[in-house]
């Protein structure tokens, strides 16, 4: 028999601290008639069980509410709408121009990635006689898993307050392991799709996966090194990134550069738009997709930039760590963390209004050279580093 | 079409309709699907200034990704079936705005022999009118397809007959005859002889004939700078040899054929000239021979000059003349598999052009043209065939593409390296030649006007030089820098546009939109001068069509300085980008040896160290009195093309600046007194003259050649009159763009495939402007 009491107990003893609600909540029951009905709601029970107070505990039990809150889904949904907004706003800015805009002209066009999202639901899909039928309905559902899993090892706390779902020793490798699984989805879709344009972009995929990610997972070794450890919660508590002069990027800026090319090559972000160079190969892997999938797969690389720019806070940043928003508790490390990600997510998508792109020759000699070297000397960076602190 | 709503029904059906609908709206995206001109002007809608990305309508992807198109102007038929293939690619629920008068009726083409009505072959939603259109009425269109989808119904503009108050006025005035062949035989004398005052020309009359004793037939300098070499079709390839060998004519600029049918001949010319030996630079020495009209076989020069090589082709489609030698004969080039046949030929007849519609003519505005049945655009098979046993791989770019303009590129790729590239022209082949047979030579001004839109002025002046060559007309001092002045604004703007396509090729948007920012700039004064953004025509034979104010001559003025500050931003975010340098550097070398040997023109042949620019070589308009730098480069590499063409835009401000200070102090005429003759109150304005003036221009009799300096290069002008009828027999047009084909093919081989886009921007090709 499952230990429901013993169950409940440890979900309602481990909650996310937000003074907050109970500020809320105390001047909710001090309204006339809306205070009845909260009190109510709250002692509400059925089978002597307060369903309400369960159900409000589940959902701050720690967690499920990194999960599913911050740093995890529901972040990344609103990243998704915001981003790709904010992405055409700044760079129609840099472009003398206005972007999305007439759509809701009092908040700036802000709810035009909800109609392209609508629109894109609403088509038709179509799958060309030439397609594997299968493999090309399923391998961009399948990209989901790579994707999302890193979710789960996130962490958004600070100091001594980790909010992070699962905490493992080896978070970061399996992070790394699951972002390094991304472009052999990519690969199979362009496969599946048997189209000219997605084999000469599953090449390109192929060749700048092998290109950044041994600078990439070189980078993230010197930070494990510099850490002693790969658990997330670790990483950014205790003396390791206490204060802002104890930030990974201070202490090791060549890793964090790596990081970050790291990150643009992967992402297929400018001036590495190879794989997906749509003057050149016309969206690549993903040229004949149409409709919700080809919205899937064009949300999907904003996905990957979440998760990647969320283990750059962690890494380099000193993940949720920041001055203690008052009554917010523990919630003010999740903002902190979500606002430092978005901005390293800006400086990562407004590279599309500076650089050209490069030829993929050229990123491969960026990625086998340079960066290489540069990882390298990170990592012997780091261990010089540790040695001194 | 049964059902023309069958693919947005959807939309109206479900519990969900209204936020469909309302999705619908906002999140039009018009795929990448250049067509025509018009594109010049998308390009602008889309960029700053217009910005069509507040509507929520992102020029991004292609069809499979998108939900609209916008069909910028003419469909030809070999366009017309890449617009059934796009259209039905693209997924349901599916949008079509035809932008641009041709593309509703045909416009200035509608009586081609190559165009077809998209509305037969797609279901259009909203016509947009105008030659080219302006970006506002485009964002118009789609504002209007906003509504429609919405259901709000809009009936378009319905046209009404109205009685002209002053028609009896109308009958008194002279109306000029419609354009009409007069002689039934007309006498096409290709070297007519004529005195001028050309010392150099005799000299070298005489070392022809002693350089090509017993091959030739004739030879007649035929007007200053203008030699004929007549021979026989035995000869030629002698002649040409010799030419080239002895006398150093190192390129073909033209290769012409004419038909006679009541002498049952053709007439076949090649227009070369040097770019090695400076004095040679401005002589065209035509060789011409005549065959039969039937079974008419030549010797090709490719042999001999490869820059005929695609002129070569194209007149074997046009005329069914044989060059033996060109491995091309037999085969479709520029035309589509369903074009007429032989469709220049004089018994090919289009419908017919009036000038003023009579009162008791029914006038016929559309031609029935039947939508094309097959949708195979057939690659040379052989190109194909061998691919897969040498292990590589073929890949077809264009027409719709988003690195393409209209033009197909067919690679053989081996690794990464372009093994071989198949041009494709003919996409946007509006038989401008043919119809220029049908119209007034006035008429005739905006149709080549239409040749490049982004480059006006330049076309415009080219036309109109070799009108007054053949006419002998002096041009005013104060038109001749205010031609000046015009022309240079469209080089800057060409110039720039082509800037732009270079940046956004390499991904970089920014670029394009800071280019296109300079280029609205300078549209500003072209339509306070004619009201038109990109079709001014406002140049015509003697002068101009009426005077520019000084407050429009301060306003350029102001326009450098203003471009000046934009153009300082572009070179920072851009020229001087590393990636940029490292993408551009060293890529597409085309060497001196090579440019000359494909026949280059403009900066492009500049650029690989040929100091070749007619502005300096022979002087027309206003060059020779203004100061200013012809640019060369010796690397002749993608950057150095670049480059040199931004180095140019600064010597045309310079140019534009010296014009206009010059101008202010120059009162007087802009029209010539030649071409007025009795209706000398126009001088400063034609209107209200302009039918008496020039409804009846007659050129002489003869073939008059002019080449001019065009933005991309040199534009040749040949017309062939009889010396009676107010249409030109023959109107042979070679644009830069086309000149350029062959070398930015050449360029582009062996190159990495990424590249070919560094190349094509390079090159600054445009499609409307190579296929005619």
């Amino acid at each position: 028999m499952i230990d429901i009491s013993g169950l409940i107990g440890t979900i309602m003893n481990n909650p996310v601290n937000i003074p907050l609600l109970y500020v809320i909540y105390e001047f909710l029951l001090k309204i006339p008639v809306l205070g009845g009905i909260v009190a109510f709601l709250l002692d509400f029970s059925i089978l002597g069980m307060p369903v309400v107070r369960y159900i409000i505990g589940f959902v701050l039990w720690k967690p499920f509410f990194t999960l599913i809150i911050i740093p995890g889904f529901a972040t990344l949904g609103t990243m998704l709408l915001v981003l790709p907004w904010l992405e055409r706003k700044l760079v129609a800015r840099m472009q003398w121009r206005v972007g999305p805009r007439e759509i809701e002209p009092h908040t700036r066009g802000s709810i035009q990635l909800l109609a392209d999202t609508l629109r894109f639901l609403c088509q038709e899909v179509i799958i060309h006689k030439d397609a594997h039928k299968h493999y090309f309905l399923q391998f961009p559902f399948l990209y989901f898993i790579p994707v999302l899993l890193p979710l789960l090892f996130i962490n958004a706390g600070a100091v001594g307050h980790p909010l992070v779902p699962i905490e493992t020793p080896y978070a970061l490798q399996i992070m790394i392991g699951l972002i390094s699984l991304m472009p052999v989805f990519i690969i199979g879709v362009a496969w599946a799709s048997n189209n000219r344009f997605s084999f000469i972009g599953a090449v390109r995929e192929a060749f700048m996966y092998f290109a950044y990610e041994i600078p990439f997972i070189i980078s993230v070794l010197a930070m494990i090194v510099l850490y002693g450890t790969s658990n997330t919660a670790e990483v950014v508590s205790g003396v390791n990134q206490s204060t802002w002069l104890h930030w990974g990027i201070i202490l090791n800026p060549f890793a964090a550069l790596t990081f970050f090319i790291a990150t643009a090559m992967a992402t297929a972000r400018l001036p590495f738009d190879i794989p997906e160079a749509d003057q050149e190969v016309a969206f690549g892997p993903f040229v004949e997709y149409t409709g919700i999938v080809f919205g899937l797969a064009y949300i999907m690389a904003y996905e990957k930039a979440y998760v990647l720019a969320a283990i750059m806070t962690m890494l380099f940043f000193g993940g949720g760590s920041g001055p203690v928003i008052p009554y917010l508790g523990e919630l003010s490390y999740g903002i902190w963390f979500v606002v430092k990600t978005l901005i390293i997510l800006l400086v990562l998508v407004n590279l599309r209004g500076v650089y050209p792109r490069y030829r993929i020759d050229q990123a491969l000699s960026i990625g086998w050279g340079a960066m290489l070297t540069l990882a390298l000397f990170a990592l012997v960076w780091s261990v010089v580093i540790g040695v001194i602190i | 079409m049964e059902n023309p709503n069958e693919h947005i029904d959807f939309l109206e059906s479900g519990p969900l309709a209204p936020l469909k609908k309302w999705s619908a709206k906002w999140s039009l995206w018009p795929c990448h699907f250049i067509t025509s001109c018009c594109g010049v002007e998308l390009a602008h809608a889309f960029a700053c200034g217009y910005d069509g990305e507040r509507l929520g309508t992102l020029n991004l992807g292609i069809s499979r990704q998108s939900n609209f198109i916008i069909v910028e102007g003419t469909i030809t038929r070999k366009m017309a079936r890449a617009l059934q293939f796009v259209y039905g690619q693209m997924p349901d629920p599916k949008y079509v705005n035809v932008i641009g008068a041709c593309g509703e009726r045909g416009g200035i083409f509608w009586n081609s022999y190559n165009i077809t009505h998209p509305s037969d072959i797609v279901p259009v939603d909203f016509f947009v009118p105008g030659c080219p259109v302006t970006p506002e009425s485009l964002l118009r269109g789609v504002r209007a397809l906003q509504d429609k989808i919405m259901g709000v119904d809009k009936k378009t503009i319905e046209f009404k007959k109205v009685e002209l108050p002053f028609e009896e006025k109308l009958e008194e005035r002279m109306v000029p005859t419609s354009p009409k062949i007069y002689a039934p035989t007309p006498e096409i004398k290709v070297d007519v002889k004529r005195v001028v005052d050309w010392d150099f020309g005799k000299e070298l009359e005489h070392t022809l004939r002693k350089e090509l004793k017993g091959l030739f037939e004739s030879v007649t300098i035929t007007g200053k700078d203008r030699i004929a070499i007549r021979t026989t079709p035995e000869n030629l390839i002698e002649v040409a040899r010799k030419l080239k060998g002895q006398m150093n004519f190192d390129h073909v600029k033209s290769v012409n054929v004419i038909q006679v049918p009541h002498e049952r001949k053709f007439i076949v010319e090649y227009v070369t000239s040097s770019y090695g030996i400076e004095e040679l630079m401005t002589v065209l020495v035509t060789i011409y021979t005549e065959i039969g009209i039937k079974n008419p076989k030549i010797p090709s020069l490719t042999s001999v000059w490869e820059s005929a090589n695609y002129s070569e082709r194209e007149l074997h489609e046009f005329f069914g003349v044989w060059f033996e030698g060109n491995d091309w004969m037999g085969r479709k080039f520029v035309l589509a598999p369903d074009t007429p046949d032989l469709p220049l030929r004089k018994e090919y007849k289009i419908p017919e052009e009036r000038y003023v519609f009579e009162k008791d003519v029914e006038p016929e505005f559309m031609v029935p043209i039947e939508p094309p049945k097959d949708l195979y655009t057939p690659i040379w098979e052989e190109f194909v065939e061998t691919a897969p046993a040498s292990d590589e791989i073929v890949v077809p770019i264009g027409p719709h593409h988003p690195g393409s303009g209209h033009l197909r590129v067919t690679f053989r790729i081996k690794g990464d390296r372009i093994v071989d590239a198949l041009p494709e022209p003919g996409f946007v082949h509006r038989s401008m030649e043919k119809l220029a047979e049908n119209k007034l030579y006035i008429q005739n001004v905006p149709l080549f006007e239409r040749l490049a839109i982004n480059d006006p002025a330049s076309m415009n002046l080219a036309y109109v030089r070799t009108l007054e060559n053949a006419l002998d007309v002096e041009v005013p001092e104060r038109a001749k820098y205010l031609r000046t002045i015009l022309s240079e604004l469209s080089r800057i703007e060409a110039f720039y546009y082509d800037a732009g396509i270079f940046s956004l090729f390499f991904g970089h948007t920014t670029g394009f939109m800071y280019c296109m920012a300079i280029r609205e700039m300078i549209i500003e004064p072209l339509v306070h001068i004619s009201g038109s953004r990109s079709g001014p025509s406002f140049i015509v034979p003697g002068g101009l069509r009426r005077d520019i104010s000084d407050d429009v001559l301060g306003m350029i003025d102001n326009i450098t300085f203003a471009i000046h500050k934009r153009a300082k931003k572009f070179e920072s975010i851009f020229v001087n980008n590393p990636v940029t340098i490292a993408r551009a550097k060293g890529v597409g070398v085309l060497t001196k040896e090579d440019a000359i040997r494909c026949g280059m023109v403009g900066p492009f042949l500049r650029a690989s160290g040929v100091n070749y620019d007619i502005r300096k070589v022979a002087p027309y308009d206003a060059y020779d009195k203004v100061d200013f730098e012809v640019t060369t480069g010796d690397d002749g590499d993608c950057l150095g093309r670049f480059l040199g063409r931004l180095e140019e835009i600064r010597e045309s401000v310079k140019i534009v600046k010296q014009g206009v200070d010059a101008v202010r102090d120059i009162k007087g005429p802009i029209l010539s007194e030649d071409i007025l003759g009795e209706y000398k109150e126009a001088s400063s304005d034609i209107k209200g003259s302009f039918f008496r003036v020039f409804g009846n221009l007659v050129l002489p009799k003869g073939e008059w050649t002019t080449i001019t300096e065009a933005a991309r290069g040199t534009t040749l002008f040949t017309i062939n009159s009889d010396g009676e009828s107010n249409v030109p027999y023959r109107v042979r047009v070679i644009s830069p763009s086309w000149m350029n084909l062959k070398g930015f093919m050449e360029a582009a081989k062996g190159e990495r495939y990424a590249d070919f886009w560094a190349v094509y921007g390079s090159f600054g090709y445009f499609p409307p402007e190579a296929d005619r």
